[in-house]
């Protein structure tokens, strides 16, 4: 793909075409426009051809791009909407930024693993940032069994982790993405990694038909990264997601979205969520009232 | 009877080269028995080193000559390696001298369709073992090996040269062969040339009981059998039941790319043992001798590589043990390698794929995680498991990955009523996706947990657990589902009976992801 693959990142730089403008055009706001797959700008007949007509790598910046190494159906249908061709991309890196674990990532995920594991493809997870609950997944449509976790050394843990290049990781991900055999890969890398490490796991991601996840932590937004696909994720409310595009082979989407996951909550309590909040009294015999 | 014969002209040489560290400068070698030179690589030759020369001589010639004491155990380990080799095509195979290996392929013809491409194969399997080889056919033991070990300038390629098919051709090819090459004939070479007999020819057409009386009856048994006129009976060799070779390195190995060039030669002749005995490598062990430091020989270190999937390809086993090595580190240089294996599964290997299937995918995946867990270790790869208990932090348990995944082993049908079952438990969403390893004391302000400094909103509960007192870590709780002030939903618990003063009351115990 002649983008940006080749060049540093920038996060919010898109399109090809140096000229193209990077804001939309007026009354043709990226909430609002059409971004399936095939969309293209209706050409008038006396201009000269469209360039994604010639190729289907290239678009105008102010489209969005159409991946053709094939793309995982998020299960979110304002979700796909926005992303380049509708799902999670095959053979990309897509960065997940947390403010800390636990804001719905995996109910965000879950369908889309849960379909590769219909197609009985293995998912495999590098150094969770906790322990799974087998018993959550399976409320969420997943076989904890059929995942593979894989830890880094005990050395590489602990306190000193944030400073170490996580050697073990790294090559551990490098490896099963080039192995080429993995239906998906979520990896949690640690703060700190070599300015090459995320170009490397892109390259290796080239072999691996499936997408790839990286939940890293939300300070990185600022960062460059060469990841095709960066969202940063902040919990909008119990049971809700907001979920922000940072960087997609498109024009960056200007208002978050706002996701509603897989119900945790009762209705009683997600009304009482709502509610103005006001001092719970939690008596030590009975439910808060 | 068909005999293939496979002489291995330079296999001292070789053998000995092969224990020498990779990426040195090349330089001529030499090999030195009872005080004289008995073999030289070609830039030795050039320099006008012979066998036969003294040590003095020799290096008097070259200044940087590599010398070094031809071994016999040396070279007997590795022509051992190409009769194990040769096993995989007929299980009669006996060593004719230490430099010789006879086959007797009558019986293998038709299976591996033909002599040339039995021929064709037999040296595809001998080319990792990395030796020159001369190689004959002929109907007779004797006959085969003085074809392989004679190859006059003029006949071509030392390789594909020397068949005979038939007996009569077979005397034809020999009738030029010096006589020298017939075992007892030597001692007694310069009386036959003085006596202007060169060629077995020329020794057929004498008397044959002048002949005996001259020269013993052995020149004579050994003419006969080279020809086919009296029989020759061997002995096959057994393959051994547990494959141990060891190799004595020239140089002490330093770091683990010279261990692993030592050992490339061990795997190579670890999988010529295992296809001969038809069957796979599920384990091997290397065995390390290191080199005595301040006076004290260390012990010898092991390395334990065990396979998920039997393999028998030496670029897999290598790569497995890179990895394996890599995760160690070695007390003092490496003097000796030793390789043993014990552990084979029968049968033949799956068949390679040309394009993409579901077994191979599988088998793909089975190598990444098996390379996985001889870089990190086997309690790093893990597979999740649900457990019956109420006690969250007993609710899954993490087990290493031992070979097949269970769903791997199960038919679809089995997979989809498991999935089935589990897509609809009794707690759809209570549970946390993220569990804490220990609960988090979480300080408390009035009744109300804090998190962070910013009080939680209990929204949901309390749900009582009351587990455990039967294994001595009883668990008497009320959960409750929280939101935290960033919208976020957290599982925290307080204990049912009265805290002591001074303990927390109330622990985080997950997040709901």
């Amino acid at each position: 793909m002649p983008t940006l693959r080749g060049l540093p990142p920038a996060p919010r730089t898109t399109g090809v075409l140096p000229a193209a403008p990077r804001t939309p055009e007026p009354g043709c706001s990226p909430a609002t426009r059409s971004t399936r797959p095939g969309a293209v700008a209706p050409a008038p007949a006396d201009r000269p051809p469209v360039p994604e007509d010639l190729h289907p790598a290239l678009w105008l910046a102010h489209q969005v791009a159409r991946p053709h190494d094939g793309v995982l159906p998020s299960g979110f249908a304002e979700l796909d909407a926005q992303l380049p061709g509708g799902g999670w991309p095959a053979r990309l890196l897509t960065e997940l930024l947390l403010p800390h674990a636990g804001v719905g990532e995996l109910r965000l995920l879950a369908p889309a693993l849960a379909a590769l594991q219909r197609q009985r493809r293995t998912v495999m997870w590098f150094d969770p940032p906790a322990a799974p609950c087998a018993w959550a997944l399976a409320g969420l449509g997943l076989d904890a069994r059929q995942f593979v976790v894989v830890r880094s050394r005990a050395g590489a843990r602990g306190r000193a982790r944030e400073r170490l290049p996580a050697a073990d990781v790294l090559w551990a991900l490098e490896h099963a993405l080039k192995s080429g055999h993995l239906g998906a890969v979520l990896a949690w890398l640690p703060a700190w990694l070599p300015a090459d490490a995320l170009r490397r796991l892109q390259l290796a991601a080239q072999a691996h038909d499936g997408p790839a996840f990286l939940l890293r932590d939300a300070q990185q937004r600022t960062r460059p990264s060469a990841a095709p696909l960066r969202l940063l994720l902040a919990s909008a409310g119990p049971d809700r997601l907001r979920v922000s595009l940072l960087k997609r082979r498109g024009p960056p989407l200007a208002q978050p979205l706002t996701l509603a996951l897989v119900p945790v909550l009762a209705p009683p309590a997600l009304a009482r969520a709502r509610a103005p909040r006001g001092p719970a009294a939690v008596t030590r015999a009975g439910a808060p009232a | 009877m068909l005999w293939l014969a496979l002489h291995l002209p330079l296999l001292s040489l070789e053998a000995f080269c092969a224990t020498l560290p990779p990426g040195a400068p090349r330089r001529p070698v030499a090999l030195i028995g009872q005080q004289r030179i008995i073999a030289v690589d070609s830039a030795a030759a050039e320099a006008g080193i012979r066998p036969g020369m003294k040590r003095a001589t020799a290096l008097a010639l070259t200044a940087d000559l590599l010398l070094a004491d031809g071994q016999a155990a040396r070279d007997a380990a590795a022509l051992q390696a190409v009769a194990h080799a040769a096993l995989a095509f007929t299980p009669a195979v006996t060593l004719h001298d230490t430099q010789t290996v006879l086959l007797e392929v009558q019986g293998s013809l038709r299976l591996f369709g033909g002599l040339a491409a039995l021929h064709r194969r037999l040296l595809d399997a001998l080319a990792p073992l990395g030796h020159r080889l001369q190689t004959a056919a002929a109907p007779t033991a004797l006959g085969a090996a003085l074809l392989s070990q004679w190859h006059p300038v003029d006949r071509g390629d030392p390789v594909h040269g020397g068949h005979a098919r038939s007996l009569p051709a077979l005397q034809r090819l020999l009738a030029d062969a010096p006589v020298w090459m017939l075992g007892p004939g030597r001692e007694h070479w310069e009386a036959l040339q003085g006596m202007g007999l060169h060629t077995l020819s020329d020794l057929r057409q004498l008397p044959r009981a002048g002949l005996a009386r001259r020269f013993g009856a052995g020149l004579l048994d050994d003419l006969d059998r080279a020809l086919g006129l009296q029989p020759d009976p061997r002995s096959w060799l057994a393959l051994p039941a547990v494959f141990d070779s060891r190799l004595e390195l020239f140089a002490s190995a330093e770091t683990s790319e010279q261990v692993l060039a030592g050992a490339a030669v061990l795997l190579a002749r670890l999988v010529a043992w295992a296809l001969a005995r038809q069957a796979r490598v599920s384990a091997f062990t290397l065995r390390m001798r290191h080199e005595r430091q301040r006076r004290v020989t260390g012990p010898a270190t092991e390395l334990h590589v065990e396979l998920a999937v039997p393999a028998s390809d030496a670029d897999h086993l290598q790569s497995l043990l890179r990895e394996r090595l890599g995760r160690c580190t070695l007390a003092a240089p490496t003097l000796e390698l030793q390789l043993h294996c014990h552990r084979l599964v029968a049968g033949p290997a799956p068949s390679g794929e040309l394009f993409p299937t579901r077994a191979n995918q599988d088998e793909g995946l089975l190598r990444l995680l098996e390379r996985l867990r001889a870089r990190l270790g086997d309690e790093q790869v893990q597979r999740l498991e649900p457990v019956a208990d109420h006690r969250p932090e007993r609710a899954s348990r993490t087990v290493p990955t031992q070979g097949v995944a269970p769903a791997r082993r199960e038919g679809p049908a089995a997979v989809a009523a498991r999935t089935a079952a589990a897509a609809a438990p009794a707690l759809p969403h209570h549970r946390p996706a993220w569990l804490l390893p220990e609960p988090l004391p979480l300080a408390e302000r009035g009744d109300l947990p804090l998190l962070e400094g910013r009080p939680l909103q209990l929204l949901s509960g309390p749900e009582r657990i009351e587990a455990g007192w039967w294994d001595g870590q009883p668990a008497v709780r009320d959960y409750f589902i929280a939101l935290a002030e960033d919208g976020s939903l957290v599982w925290v618990w307080r204990g049912r009976l009265p805290a002591a003063p001074g303990d927390a009351a109330w622990f985080l115990q997950g997040r709901f992801a």
